[in-house]
């Protein structure tokens, strides 16, 4: 336990003035760790809990403007009326008053990397030794295509509520289009997710209309049992599915959507753009110099990233090739968690972590999938890698795995958020 | 220890302790184990409709997990979780939970009015 690792003996010292016995209590406060996250979906909101509940010395700050975190999970049944914006609606107060995390109520502006500071809009400074990044994603723009009116509802909130009038504005008989951006992208299910419930809430208002699902990969990218079924059997002549159909342009007047093969007109659209990580990454010079680097490079024992030291990217902006989710990014903070909490315990990070994956969809009004996989850490490659055996999804949609989903899905919320 | 602490030297000393400790190494386990924890809570405590992990003995929750892992039926998500995981890395995860008693061990407070194991049970 007495180590001579000076970094140890330095803490120590700091935590003798927090006893108070000796007098100087300013010292603890400096000598404490101060780790800085920001962004509060998945990813930030427990790796800012679990520093905390590992190790309730390190200071842990976490800078979000928004005053609660709305969960693209179960969005999809916002956009149908299966539920309100309430279900998703997940406040910080957890975090702050049972784990002790300074919420900072602001957007970070400005990293400078060598000083070790983040800076608020609103002018406050805030040193760190160790910054953990979870800005989530940025979209590319698509001429012609404002988000603002025709939603990509790929960020919960009021993009949710602008893609459930979308649904709503459907003349009988009219056609809903909506576009898939090119793999990797946030939620490999959700797009064909979102598709079966549009089309499910069409047949359900008897409105006789089609869903137009143009998909920029070359085949359905998760679930491709679940998805190619539900689309030729369960919502035969609904889902008109188009692979390698990449949109080039929007005509929001018009009311057309332009792809590499042709020109579609629709009565209502969602058009969800290829993503990136969250502009602060590519800011903070953790994309490095080439512009085709989308996601962050960074090791996966520690999520430090490659090109920056004591910046972690977690969550969807990480590029280590893991599925991008709520239920990835929670797992990827543990380990990131976990490796903060060693770095200032003087330790390596854990030489072999693991990352589970497990999520659920609905298909229709009553009945989910689920898709599943666990992660490995291969000392080869320095990759997680998908353990033989565990990449699975359901055999089919069942009302059992529907309920199951709410259970899923209020844990994660909780082991995340509260 | 009460009498240590004292004296000035015995007060240095435990919060010395106190600060070692503090900055200690992980616990083996946990953080396997926190990869549970999105679906069967913090520490183990599932909120509801999942089964609560904490204070489930060690010797139970090894001999399910390994048992999922051979059996691996198609309809169960759980199999496929389980066979993510070595034998030594499920009994660390074991014990870790069984460590924790059924209270848990820090301020999670999760209830439990919807539990259920799973469909094996």
């Amino acid at each position: 336990m007495f180590s001579n690792n000076r970094r140890k003996l330095l803490q120590a010292s700091g935590a003798l003035a927090a006893v108070g016995s000796l007098g100087v209590a300013s010292r603890a406060q400096a000598a404490a760790p101060r780790v800085v996250v920001v962004g509060g979906g998945f990813a930030g909101a427990t790796v800012a809990k679990y520093v905390r509940l590992w190790n309730p010395q390190i200071q842990v700050s976490l800078i979000e403007p928004n005053p609660s975190h709305v969960s693209c999970i179960l969005s999809n049944l916002v956009m149908t009326g299966a539920a309100g914006m309430s279900t998703i609606t997940l406040r910080y107060d957890a975090l702050r008053t049972r784990y002790g995390v300074n919420i900072v109520a602001d957007r970070a502006v400005g990293i400078d990397t060598v000083s070790r500071v983040v800076t608020t809009a609103n002018g406050t400074r805030l040193p760190y030794d160790k910054l953990v990044l979870a800005p989530g994603i940025d979209f590319d723009a698509i001429p012609g295509l404002d988000s603002a009116v025709l939603p990509h509802a790929w960020q919960a909130g009021p993009q949710t509520l602008a893609l459930k009038a979308q649904l709503d504005s459907v003349p009988a008989g009219g056609t809903f289009v909506m576009s898939i951006p090119k793999a990797p992208y946030r939620c490999p299910p959700g797009p064909y997710e979102r598709a079966c419930l549009l089309a499910d809430s069409l047949l359900r208002r008897r409105r006789a209309g089609k869903v137009i699902v143009l998909d920029a990969n070359s085949d359905v990218v998760a679930e491709p049992h679940t998805f190619h079924t539900a689309f030729q059997t369960t919502y035969a002549g609904v889902i008109d599915y188009r692979p390698s159909s990449e949109v080039l342009s929007v005509d929001w007047a018009g009311k057309k959507i332009v792809t590499n093969w042709e020109t579609i007109a629709f009565d209502a659209a969602n058009v969800i753009p290829p993503q990136r990580a969250g502009k602060l990454v590519a800011a903070a010079g953790l994309l490095g110099s080439d512009p085709a680097t989308r996601w962050a490079p960074v090791n996966p024992l520690s999520y430090e990233s490659k090109l920056v030291p004591n910046v972690h990217v977690i969550g969807d902006s990480q590029g280590t090739g893991q599925p991008k989710s709520g239920h990835m990014a929670n797992a990827q903070a543990k380990v990131c968690a976990d490796a903060l909490v060693r770095y200032f315990a003087g330790e390596q990070p854990d030489p072999a972590p693991m990352t589970s994956s497990a999520c659920y969809s609905p298909i229709t009004a009553t009945t989910a999938s689920w898709l599943t996989v666990v992660f490995a850490y291969d000392p080869v490659s320095g990759l997680m890698k998908a353990v033989p055996n565990t990449l699975a999804e359901a055999p089919a949609p069942t009302k059992g795995h529907y309920e199951d989903m709410f259970g899923w899905a209020r844990n994660l919320f909780a082991d995340s958020f509260g | 220890m009460t009498a240590y602490g004292k004296t000035l030297p015995g007060a240095l000393a435990l919060a010395l302790l106190g600060a070692a400790s503090a900055y200690a190494a992980p616990p083996p386990g946990r953080l396997l184990a926190a990869q549970c924890a999105q679906c069967h809570g913090t520490n183990g405590q599932a909120v509801s409709g999942m089964e609560k992990l904490a204070g489930e003995s060690e010797g139970e929750i090894y001999k399910e997990l390994i048992e999922m892992k051979a059996k691996l039926k198609p309809d169960e998500i759980m199999h496929r979780q389980a066979a993510g995981y070595s034998d030594e890395q499920i009994r660390l995860i074991a014990r870790y939970y069984a460590s924790l008693g059924k209270s848990g061990s820090t301020a999670s407070t999760g209830t439990s009015s919807r539990n259920r194991k799973s469909r094996d049970d």
